[in-house]
């Protein structure tokens, strides 16, 4: 029972939270499925499910598996759910009786419309029971879901899911519908604003039908990659099958602003942008380990140099007028340039500072980063950049008539440097630089004890990734077509950081993945804009701390951040599990198995 | 090396990317003008409404994070404009031409990306007929107005302060705003520093907002036309704290006058640090730090602080803003309006609506036309209407306000919450675009 | 796959390239712009025409100003430097946890005030105040040591550092979220409003509460590192934490106390702050943070002189640098170039100084 107890507390508190912090109270009005399923019901049920879910893990107590009978794991997590609801409804008594007004002066969001919703009218305690049984079912589900056999629950949490995120794309997927001229009224309702009950059931089949298709067939395709994996390779190989999705892949990125629209080829452009920022990032963080905090420095010079190359004029409070330096260069013409100039800021910013140790380093380039957000914004650089009032008419990198401002046709414009700098990176990575860079980050002192220039190479990681980053500053200021320091922050350096992180330090597919989810979902979900640091902060840490190799991982990199596990998993393995040999040395001690 | 296939064909990519969007389609060009009754050939077509079919009006305001307040307070004066057109408060909006209207709201994030996003997603609703918005200057300058007028979509704005937005060479043929340029707001305080203060040496302090640039630059160069010298013209952090180094540096200058019209935050405390430092300077701000907030935070060191803002008691056409307005605001949302701006979108509204009644051709089968390009011109046409702001007569350039009363106010007689009374400006005065630099 | 018969010539070229000689001459004529910034800017500021030369006044102020910041950051800076002695790793949150204690302690300040209570009895008053920041500063060191860190205690450098700083990110918009973006205002007790003179120079009696608060503050820490038991413990894990716990200590105990240590000073930190700025807000333990963090990098990161004495170089280099070195050359708003000119600083002191001002004279590669 404790476990489930604990993570009831934890439940409820992690309630109490987002009640505070606005995510329930704001949102009983977004409905995700008919009026009946909107967000605030969905968090006040999901919580204690999870929480359910969580206490019945399989957990290893005095070196054996324990695992759950379905009957004992839905006790548990009906207690550990009605612990979670019981701890929510003792905060929404405690605030009854101290007075909504009160509580509220304080924190803003416990507000009357919040209790009003949570008690719908009745007596607090009576709201509180409420909650605690309605937790308990949801925790006791939770817990069942685990218990259920992988054939039903696979399909069963895909159909969760999956119907859940189309519920929470309302206002982008119908826009994507309506471009490819679908009809959609029977899919989202245009009163409630969300999925139709009919049409999360249609969702939830097609997505549970997949799930067991893919089962099937994909047990196959999943042994075949595992029993590849095993004997070492580690690329893909060529086969038909892999062709086929390839081109398939390759055709739906090719035709996506299309069919989508230009509101989410918008957003798909800022995508691509960062995804580009992010395998510059990844090249100096990712390939050389160094710990890069001020990326937003490259990202601004690109954007900067972009704009006076091209011929930009700078805003003034009556107008207009033209930067000190300024040249009428094409932008592909000045693209190379940018990316020189960028590449040489690297080497002689890098070479006085990159000897110095990580967390030092780290302050520096946070530093770097944000100097120069300061130095565009000064009043000393004005005449240079415009300051506050920032610059205009950037070019829109056009070919003859055909401008790249449109965001559908900037998305292929932006997309084609993406995919540059993806083959790049992929070259760099399995070139004799990339193991250098290996070598350094896995050991700088043995690196160097080995002949291998740790400085030079790390010189080469900050220019190259530099540059990357430069260019993708240069796509930026084509996007908009205008800049304005504001979009010059230190947080484009933390967010450009988490994309990598969040995606998969070192993995190329990751930086995408990451850029998609860190820069795609926020973009299409605005009505939690508030909320966005909130749940980039959490994410973040929540990765770190149970994924640190990120959604997409690179292989090695995996092997690299979980090495005292695998070490112990070896020494198990090796040590006590063949039989009659006897466990001599400690487990930390045996590095390389 | 490995044989990394799929490098050759993400190589390939580049170039074939390249060829497609050559090949791409553009949007499905405005719907056709040719088919309705209108003579006139509109380049940027017409936008049909069936007839049991809504108005779509897009809204481009910034309605969440930090400056969510300046959003709010205007598409409410907007979701007014709506009650009103039955002619009465009564929280049921009216209808036009027998149409009911409905808002298509976008957050534009106060951001020059954020405005992107926005006027991208109003831009490709061939059904909105305008937009009013933005909030902030930065969502629309070289962005919203641009992407907007490039599909014909009237950009109108309540709160949009940045001269170089009606300026000759940034203006966009497709963008109004019905708020004060902010040339006249800095001409007028510099006329009041040079005046009635006296003043002979003026110090400025703005922020890294393109705002509080725009006024503290319009203001100095008016001050020095009327043969003033500028001291100093700071440029501090808005979340920065500790403003002592920069005061006392600009007190070395001896001003007579200190005009800081930075936001709340850095306002409050520029407030406090300046009564130590400069306590015989006159302390002048604007807009930005006219809050409620200020007076809390700022407490006694808001005693003698002048705010220049636009002359609310001009709202006093026949009592109608007073009795009418502010009580229907008050009920309606709870709480009094935040700022100034609300007016400014309530007017521009109404200018929009009058002008969509002016150009709609309405078809037999009681369908609506309207004519994108028509309707711009009518707005643009607008001379003497009365608005809540004052007399609304738009230029070429798209100036509505074009006589603006700006009134200094002293504190804490300032006009918010928590100010005291009598809340009138001790100073008021009304110029146009051709009286100021 | 080629092996490494033919690693030579790469390798060759490229250190060739960027070997010893290029590197030197950058980091030299890095250091002498530098320097002449400072030396000729402070020579042309101190030789200004009459009239537009600074007071000597000016000079003063701007110098009291400096360190009385300073304290503030001091004492922040400190926190950041007890918990990278022990744990090898930066606590970007650290400047969040500044902002809790501050931030909570408003709200008994608030009622203190318009109870009137905060001038009947202005002792008792700031001594609950004292006590409700640091538990608020401490509580959220507490929690984020437990739930951030201590899981982190042996991954690679990268991962607690990213930790930190989605911790940070977290704390800022959770504050935002219960309370909301607007600053509040922070009440000044009437005994502590005005100022003295000291020796002829005007002080504002906060900034003389902070300055004397501060300096005990840090004799009380150096004492209690360096006499106490508990003290020792931390030093013996700072030294080498494997050997320390093989000795006895309990690691896990000692981190969290660190932790608390630090917390305590910067809830004294974010009380001081509340009182000389007379404000509170969600963002405000953004930049003295990095200041602060700077500062202890500064002065020798893991030396508690080091930070100490880096609060008050930065206190004063914020304050006194863009006039002193900025104003000669007629940089327009030079005070909005404080930043860069601070880092610039750091940056020379850290590439010809890798331990700081305090600390050893290599970098110590770890």
């Amino acid at each position: 029972m404790q476990p489930g107890v604990r993570v009831g507390v934890i439940a409820g508190v992690v309630t109490i939270f987002l009640a505070a912090v606005g995510l329930i109270g704001n949102f009983t009005e977004l409905n995700i499925i008919g009026e009946e399923v909107t967000f605030a019901q969905l968090m006040l049920v999901m919580i204690p499910l999870v929480a359910g879910f969580v206490a019945t893990a399989p957990k290893v107590e005095a070196g054996e598996l324990v695992t759950f009978t379905p009957q004992r794991a839905a006790m548990v997590g009906a207690v550990s759910g009605a612990v979670a609801g019981a701890v929510f409804g003792a905060f929404v008594v405690f605030v009854d009786a101290f007075g909504v007004e009160r509580v509220r002066s304080v924190f803003l969001n416990v507000s009357p419309v919040l209790m009003d919703y949570l008690t719908s009218g009745r007596p607090a305690l009576t709201a509180a029971a409420i909650l605690t049984v309605i937790s308990a079912i949801a925790g006791a589900a939770g817990a069942t879901y685990r218990a259920l056999p992988d054939a039903v629950r696979r399909p069963l949490g895909s159909a969760i899911w999956v119907t859940l995120l189309f519920g929470f794309l309302q206002r982008i997927v119908p826009i994507a519908l309506d471009q490819l001229e679908v009809e959609r009224d029977w899919l989202y309702s245009k009163i409630t604003g969300g999925l139709t009950w009919v049409g999360a059931i249609v969702i939830a089949l097609v997505a549970a039908g997949i799930s067991v298709l893919k089962q099937q067939k994909g047990g196959a395709i999943r042994g075949a990659i595992v029993a590849r994996r095993d004997r070492g390779a580690e690329g893909p190989r060529i086969t038909p099958l892999s062709i086929v999705l390839m081109l398939v892949g390759l055709a739906l990125v090719l035709i996506a602003p299309q069919v989508l629209g230009s509101v989410i080829s918008d957003v798909l452009g800022t995508v691509m942008v960062f995804a580009l920022l992010g395998l510059g990032l990844n090249i100096v963080v990712g390939y050389a380990g160094l710990l890069d905090l001020g990326y937003v420095f490259f990202f601004t010079l690109g954007a900067y140099s972009l704009a006076l190359l091209t011929g930009a004029t700078l805003n003034t409070f009556i107008g207009s007028s033209e930067p000190v330096i300024s040249l009428n260069l094409n932008f592909y013409v000045a693209v190379p340039i940018v990316v020189v100039i960028a590449a040489v800021a690297g080497v002689l910013i890098g070479a006085p500072v990159l000897r110095l140790r990580g967390d030092y380093l780290a302050l520096v380039t946070l530093g770097l980063g944000e100097m120069i957000v300061v130095l565009v914004t000064s009043p000393w650089l004005v005449p240079l950049v415009g300051g506050p009032q920032g610059m205009r008419d950037i070019t829109s990198a056009a070919i003859g008539d055909f401008g790249f401002r449109d965001p559908r046709h900037f998305y292929y414009l932006a997309l084609a440097f993406v995919a540059l700098a993806l083959f790049v990176s992929s070259r760099l990575a399995s070139s004799r630089v990339g193991r250098a860079w290996t070598a350094l980050r896995e050991d700088e002192q043995v690196a160097d004890a080995m002949g291998v220039s740790t400085t030079s190479y790390k010189l080469l990681a900050f220019a190259i990734g530099g540059a990357i980053g430069s260019v993708g500053g240069a796509l930026f200021a084509v996007k908009i077509g205008s800049l304005t320091p504001a979009s010059f922050q230190v947080l484009v350096s933390i967010q450009v950081l988490g994309i990598v992180i969040l995606g998969g330090i070192g993995s190329l597919p990751g930086v995408i993945t990451g850029s998609l989810v860190l820069v795609g979902l926020p973009g299409l979900l605005r009505e939690f804009e508030e909320y966005r640091l909130l749940a980039y902060g959490a994410a973040v840490v929540a990765v770190m701390l149970l994924r640190p190799e990120g959604l997409v991982p690179n292989v090695r990199r995996s092997r690299e951040l979980h090495e005292d596990e695998l070490d112990q998993d070896r020494w198990v393995r090796d040590v006590v599990l063949d039989e009659g040999v006897a466990p001599t040395a400690s487990p930390q001690g045996e590095g390389t198995g | 090396m490995k044989h990394r296939p799929w490098l050759t064909v993400v190589a390939t990519v580049a170039a074939l990317a390249l060829v497609a969007s050559a090949c791409s389609n553009d949007d499905p060009a405005p719907s056709g003008g040719t088919d309705s009754e209108t003579a006139a050939v509109d380049e940027f077509g017409t936008v049909e409404i069936g007839p049991d079919d809504p108005i779509n009006v897009g809204v481009a305001q910034v309605i969440s994070g930090a400056d969510a307040a300046l959003g709010q307070d205007q598409v409410n004066g907007i979701e007014l404009a709506l009650d009103y057109l039955d002619g009465k408060f009564d929280q049921t909006p009216g209808t036009l031409l027998g149409h009911q209207i409905e808002l298509a709201i976008e957050d534009e994030g106060c951001t020059a990306e954020g405005g992107q996003a926005a006027a991208t997603a109003l831009a490709a609703d061939p059904s909105i007929v305008g937009v009013l918005g933005t909030s902030c200057s930065s969502a629309a300058l070289g962005v919203g107005d641009t992407i907007l007028g490039e599909k014909g979509i009237l950009l109108f704005s309540g709160s949009n302060t940045n001269p170089a937005l009606t300026s000759e060479e940034a203006h966009q043929p497709f963008y109004a705003r019905t708020a004060h340029n902010d040339r006249i707001q800095g001409a007028i305080v510099a006329e009041y520093a040079l005046n009635e203060q006296g003043a002979t040496k003026l110090a400025t302090i703005h922020d890294e907002s393109p705002y509080t640039q725009g006024l503290t630059a319009a203001a100095a160069v008016n001050f020095e036309a009327g043969d003033g010298t500028v001291t100093a013209q700071e440029q501090i952090n808005s979340e920065d704290t500790d403003f002592k180094p920069v005061l006392r540096s600009i007190a070395e200058g001896d001003p007579d006058v200190l005009y800081a019209p930075v936001f709340v935050a850095a306002c409050s405390l520029i407030l406090k640090q300046a009564v130590e430092i400069m306590p015989d300077v006159t302390i002048m701000a604007s807009d930005g730090c006219m809050s409620s907030d200020t007076i809390k935070n700022a407490g006694d060191a808001v005693n003698g602080v002048f705010l220049s803002s636009p002359d609310i008691s001009v709202f006093q056409k026949g009592d109608f803003y007073s009795n009418e307005f502010l009580p229907a605001y008050q009920d309606q949302f709870g709480s009094a309006p935040t700022s100034v701006f609300h007016a400014h979108s309530f007017d521009a509204t109404n200018v929009l609506f009058d002008a969509i009644e002016q150009v709609a051709v309405e078809n037999d089968d009681g369908s609506l036309s309207i004519p994108r390009t028509a309707l711009r011109d009518a707005v643009f046409a607008t001379s003497g209407y009365e608005g809540l702001t004052g007399i609304i007569t738009c230029t070429e350039l798209g100036d509505c306000a074009t006589d603006v009363t700006i009134g200094v106010f002293e504190g804490p007689n300032w006009p918010v919450d928590g100010g005291a009374k009598p809340d009138t400006p001790v100073y008021s005065d009304t110029k146009s675009l051709e009286d100021v630099l | 796959m080629s092996s490494s018969g033919s690693a030579q010539p790469v390798d060759a070229r490229l250190s060739g390239f960027a070997t010893l000689p290029w590197r030197r001459i950058i980091l030299v004529v890095l250091g002498a712009t530098i320097a002449f910034v400072v030396i000729a800017g402070a020579y042309k500021t101190l030789t200004l025409p009459g009239d537009e030369r600074f007071s000597g006044d000016f000079w003063v102020d701007q110098i009291v100003n400096g360190l009385g910041q300073g304290a503030i950051l001091a004492l922040i800076a400190l926190g950041y430097t007890l918990v990278y002695g022990i744990l090898r790793m930066i606590n970007f949150a650290h400047g969040e946890v500044f902002m809790a204690g501050a931030f909570i302690s408003f709200f008994f300040a608030d009622a203190y005030v318009k109870s009137g209570f905060l001038n009947s009895n202005t002792y008792l008053a700031l001594t609950i105040l004292l006590i409700v920041s640091i538990a608020g500063s401490t509580l959220v060191a507490v929690l984020l040591e437990r739930i951030a860190y201590r899981r982190l205690r042996n991954a690679p450098r990268l991962v607690p550092l990213i930790t930190a700083i989605g911790a940070s990110l977290f704390i800022q918009s959770a504050f935002r979220g219960f309370f909301g973006p607007q600053p509040r205002g922070y009440p000044l007790p009437t005994l502590l409003e005005g100022s003295v003179v000291l020796a002829g120079i005007s002080v504002a009696k906060v900034q003389l509460l902070v300055f004397i608060t501060a300096i005990v503050a840090m004799v009380a820490l150096q004492l209690f590192v360096n006499r106490s038991r508990t003290g020792r413990s931390m030093r013996a894990v700072a030294a080498d934490s494997e050997i320390a716990s093989l000795m006895g200590i309990n690691v896990d105990r000692v981190v969290v106390i660190t932790f608390i240590v630090g917390g305590i000073l910067a809830g004294i930190a974010g009380l001081l702050f509340a009182l000389a700025f007379t404000q509170v807000v969600f963002t405000m333990g953004f930049r003295p943070g990095i200041a602060a963090f700077t500062a202890a990098v500064l002065g020798g990161i893991g030396s508690i002189g080091g930070a100490a004495l880096g609060g008050f170089v930065i206190g004063l280099l914020q304050a006194v640098g863009p006039s002193l070195f900025l104003k000669g050359f007629g940089v327009p708003s030079e005070n909005s170039l404080r930043d860069v000119f601070v880092f610039l600083v750091l940056i020379l002191v850290l590439v010809f100084r890798p331990g700081g001002l305090l600390g050893t004279g290599d970098a110590e590669k770890v």
